[in-house]
């Protein structure tokens, strides 16, 4: 875990809600233009971006590389004090969801399924958009969602 | 007409509908769904409750379970939360600020993973999740995301939730 970013008591790391927000402005901005130019370089930009979301997802959000240019970008410009921090376990989530869909698209252009891949560009940018332009995520929505029932089993299979 | 413009305007066309089922659902964030009508007194029950006891309510074993003691108060509220929840701090500024305002008013925190049965019995699909709910655990309305505080208001004054309790 990187020192100079703030945590919770229990060391937790958390983020600026503003992040995820500028983070997944670029992700659309990328993918929009990958699916409308497409060929070598639309392929080429998708890959990209299931890179950054390995990235988020596997070694965590302190090393998103989006998150790292907010932080930058916030420095420079004195955007000031975040709003409100959350925890980075949904967002984190969410990355995971999109690099799930992103390695669909990936495989499916691997595979000759062109149209297939599109399709599962267009859901990735979908839904970065809706969070970049009103601040809902989905992927996010599902964590809680899946957390709870994870939680609901584990108290169900202990005796009562 | 040329693929690359087709697309352009696909995009453009997609990008502009997900904005707008964006903005339609976050102006339903946080609505109060009010399930009883206090000005329903006097009605075909007759009684001296001012709700129909048909009204939906948080059993008293769920109360308990959450902790809320709506003994000597007028009206209670409950809200459903998760530890990773940002909103749900939000919330909880609200309703604090709302039992300062109002003596006759309660509330508590609860995980909803630790009350999957009210969850599942409710149908509470998100958190945040507020309960409002009368002394007798009769609900009052619900919400899901942050309401405005004033809404809130609103519902309590229904309720003689005021400084002279």
């Amino acid at each position: 875990m990187r020192s100079d970013l703030a945590t919770d008591d229990q060391g937790r790391l958390l983020i600026d809600v503003r992040g995820p927000r500028f983070g997944a402005a670029i992700t659309a901005t990328l993918l929009a233009i990958a699916l409308v130019v497409q060929g070598p370089l639309g392929v080429g930009l998708v890959a990209w971006q299931w890179l950054m979301f390995a990235i988020a997802t596997l070694a965590g959000l302190a090393w998103s590389p989006y998150g790292n240019l907010f932080r930058a970008l916030k420095r420079r410009f004195d955007l000031g004090p975040p709003p409100a921090t959350e925890l980075e376990a949904a967002p984190r989530f969410a990355q995971a969801c999109g690099l799930a869909v992103a390695t669909v698209a990936l495989v499916a252009f691997a595979a000759g399924a062109a149209t297939v891949g599109w399709i599962a560009v267009a859901v990735v940018l979908a839904l970065s958009v809706l969070l970049a332009t009103t601040g809902l995520c989905v992927g996010c929505e599902l964590y809680l969602v899946g957390q709870r029932l994870r939680q609901g089993r584990r108290r169900a299979d202990e005796p009562a | 007409m040329d693929p690359v413009l087709l697309r352009l305007l696909l995009v453009v066309a997609g990008v502009a509908l997900v904005t707008l089922l964006g903005l339609a659902l976050r102006r339903r964030d946080g609505r109060i769904v009010a399930s009883a009508t206090p000005e329903s007194d006097g009605g075909a029950s007759g009684g001296g409750a001012d709700t129909a006891d048909d009204a939906p309510r948080l059993d008293a074993s769920h109360l308990d379970a959450v902790g809320l003691d709506t003994d000597g108060a007028a009206a209670g509220a409950v809200l459903l939360g998760s530890p990773t929840c940002a909103p749900c701090d939000a919330v909880k500024a609200i309703l604090s600020d709302l039992a300062q305002e109002r003596e006759a008013f309660r509330w508590v925190y609860a995980d909803a993973a630790d009350h999957l049965d009210l969850a599942r019995e409710h149908r509470v699909l998100r958190v945040p999740t507020l309960f409002v709910v009368d002394a007798e655990g009769r609900i009052l309305g619900r919400t899901s995301g942050v309401p405005r505080p004033d809404d809130l208001r609103q519902l309590l004054d229904g309720r003689d939730v005021d400084l002279a309790a």
